[in-house]
């Protein structure tokens, strides 16, 4: 069996002391900024992308994923004990969630968080594990041609599932696009908005427009409204594990988040977030008594807790297959990856076994990990809610500084994260998702080569796309899509799934 | 709050009210961008489809962003869209995380990282009323001795610690 054969030499790099040591820290840290408000995965991994220099690039990667399901975690915990999402993803948890805690059940959802996005990991893997080979494969058939039309499809279906409006992040991603071409341009040598400025030249690094404006961007949005009135609802946790009525009604509720969170994950702009957003709403509408959400279900924790841990990691596939980042995470994966120098795409998984296999087998280790981090040490970090953002933005302004000084090793780095702190503030102000705009800014570079190539390749002819089949088949996904959303039913049915309160 | 209200029923019906709409600003920076974008690259060689030179893309880019500008602005027009709320500490916040971040870019290859540090510390407090002048002295030194602890001791990068003379 070469599954698992794959999995044993996956095993015998995840397992090596250093490696576990970095799966540990990965799921620390993760848990947590999932914990804290005010800090996510996407600045946080943008801010120690520095570190992975150092380190071999499986280790690196190890830890860097561990952060993005680690905060799967711990948002949870915050959703459940203050009624406010540590991450984005656990936005709905607040709803059914913190009503348990305030009925005294604060042990059982937070039970039924991390026992459900533990079984979601551990599907999640299995399923990356199987399903990354044949699609690798399908990879090295592509193209130039084939490799255009799937990253259309990518931004157009990232558009698609994000929130808000579509034509809003579309010109995100053309902005990102745009952004992305700031340099030298590789095949002819000419400068492009460089405006004479020599630290322009090699182009904008990924780390320091991320942590510009997702960590900085996010500083100067929660400085300027009121601070939230925390209270910490649960002084003491009596009784985390659940009764068994509670089982009954959790097991299925896992199950169908599982399922849907693993396949929302793999669709270009899913991930996390969607995944919880949409299997609440998949838990409401198939319970027979509709009307106990909002008063502390327990399948309004467990559905959406095991999507967005299911969500986080498939979204995996794409990039570790194809080289495509689904989300803004992924596009950092995809930035550390290139700084060891590695290409991302069909050939990794032949090429470096053991970093592939060995980051598989790391997430189902940091899963386990996580249960242990999050139940018996839930002590830990309500303490660490009492610290007040005050104190907190102090300490990411500082470790964000520093993050993108030793990535570029260039005080000008810092001057160019601190335009994109402010930049990340208007875009907020003007209700515009940055997510979709560092999508476009790390493709942008792939999809002019690849459309460079198609044009070689045909003469000129940008028929090419339609002749080719495949090429064809992802432009007319992609063109559906654009359709459906632009339907008047298709965009109700949407603005239901993020409105979920 | 009364104050406001008096002042928003003349002004109503004024074009300029228009631009508080948060999707005709948000269009009208796109607008912006491109049009600022399309100038920048003026002079750059585009080139033909087979054989696409360095301005190709660039403008093919701006030009889209302008079109999309335009529809975003367009759509903010309509009534009901939803209007930008002032946010009167955001100023504040603005400014001091930008100066606390060029201070620090300013500092830390000059003076080293502990002053950089304390720059960084000492002009960020600024950007919330809410910290006392002895939370920041406290908040600076366990930064300091934290970030040398796993920057310098940890990790070993070179970053220079104190002013280099």
């Amino acid at each position: 069996m070469e599954f698992f054969s794959n999995l044993a030499i996956g095993f015998g790099v995840a397992l090596t002391p250093a490696n576990l040591a970095f799966a540990f820290l990965g799921a620390m840290v993760g848990t947590l900024i999932g914990v804290l408000p005010g800090i996510g995965p996407i600045a946080t991994i943008a801010m120690l992308l520095p570190l992975t220099f150092h380190l071999e690039p499986v280790s690196g990667l190890i830890m860097l994923a561990g952060i993005f399901y680690g905060a799967q975690y711990g948002g949870s915990t915050t959703a459940i004990l203050v009624n406010l999402p540590g991450e984005t993803s656990s936005v709905v948890t607040c709803i059914d969630g913190h009503q348990m805690a305030r009925q005294g059940r604060a042990g059982a959802a937070l039970a039924a968080a991390a026992l459900g996005s533990f079984f979601a990991g551990c599907v999640a893997t299995a399923l990356i594990a199987g399903f990354a080979p044949p699609l690798a494969r399908v990879g090295q058939s592509f193209g130039a041609p084939e490799y255009f039309s799937l990253m259309v499809l990518g931004l157009v279906a990232a558009v698609v599932l994000a929130h808000g409006s579509v034509i809003k992040a579309i010109a995100m991603i053309v902005l990102g696009l745009l952004i992305g071409l700031v340099g030298t341009d590789g095949n002819t040598g000419g400068q492009r908005f460089t405006f004479g400025i020599r630290e322009l030249t090699d182009g904008i690094d990924v780390a320091t427009i991320a942590i510009g404006v997702f960590g900085l961007g996010e500083i100067i949005s929660n400085l300027s409204r009121p601070e939230e009135q925390r209270s910490l609802l649960v002084q003491r946790i009596s009784r985390l594990w659940p009764t068994g009525d509670d089982f009954r009604r959790m097991v299925p509720a896992v199950l169908r988040g599982t399922a849907l969170g693993s396949v929302l994950g793999v669709l270009p702009g899913g991930g996390a977030t969607l995944s919880a957003f949409a299997a609440y709403a998949a838990e409401k509408k198939s319970s027979r008594d509709p009307s106990r959400f909002g008063q502390g279900a327990i399948e309004g924790v467990a559905g959406p807790e095991s999507a967005n841990n299911a969500g986080a990691q498939t979204s995996f596939i794409p990039m570790l297959t194809l080289g495509i980042p689904g989300n803004a995470v992924m596009a950092l994966m995809i930035g550390a990856l290139t700084i060891h120098g590695i290409q991302p795409g069909p050939q990794i998984m032949t090429e470096r076994p053991g970093l592939f296999w060995g980051m598989i087998a790391s997430m189902w280790i940091g899963n386990l990990m996580l249960v242990v981090i999050n139940l018996p040490l839930i002590g830990i970090w309500v303490q660490l809610l009492r610290v007040p953002y005050r104190f907190l933005y102090l300490a990411i302004l500082l470790f964000c500084a520093i993050g993108v000084y030793t990535v570029n090793n260039a005080a000008s780095a810092v001057m160019l994260a601190a335009f994109f702190g402010v930049v990340g503030f208007v875009l907020w102000r003007l209700d515009c998702e940055p997510a979709p705009m560092i999508l476009g800014f790390v493709l942008g570079p792939l999809m002019e080569e690849n459309l460079r190539r198609a044009m070689k390749i045909s003469g000129g002819d940008p028929m090419i796309f339609i002749d080719r089949k495949i090429s064809l088949g992802l432009l007319v996904a992609a063109g559906i899509l654009l359709v459906l959303v632009a339907l008047p039913a298709i965009r109700g049915k949407r603005e239901v799934v993020f409105k979920e309160n | 709050m009364a104050l406001s209200d008096s002042h928003h029923s003349p002004t109503a019906a004024s074009p300029w009210h228009l631009l508080a709409r948060t999707d005709v600003l948000a269009g009208l920076l796109f607008i912006a961008i491109a049009v600022f974008g399309l100038w920048v690259s003026r002079h750059y060689p585009v080139g033909t489809a087979l054989r696409m030179n360095t301005g190709y893309v660039p403008r093919l880019l701006c030009w889209m962003l302008l079109g999309l500008g335009v529809i975003v602005a367009v759509q903010g027009l309509r009534s009901g869209a939803p209007t930008i709320k002032p946010l009167h500490a955001a100023w504040r916040a603005v400014l001091s995380v930008t100066a606390a971040l060029l201070a620090f870019a300013f500092a830390v290859e000059r003076l080293g990282l502990v002053l950089a540090i304390v720059l960084l510390v000492g002009i960020g407090s600024f950007a919330t009323s809410t910290l006392r002048p002895l939370e920041t002295a406290a908040a600076a030194a366990v930064l300091i001795v934290m970030t040398w602890s796993i920057f310098i001791l940890g990790l070993g990068l070179t970053i220079p610690v104190w002013p280099v003379w």
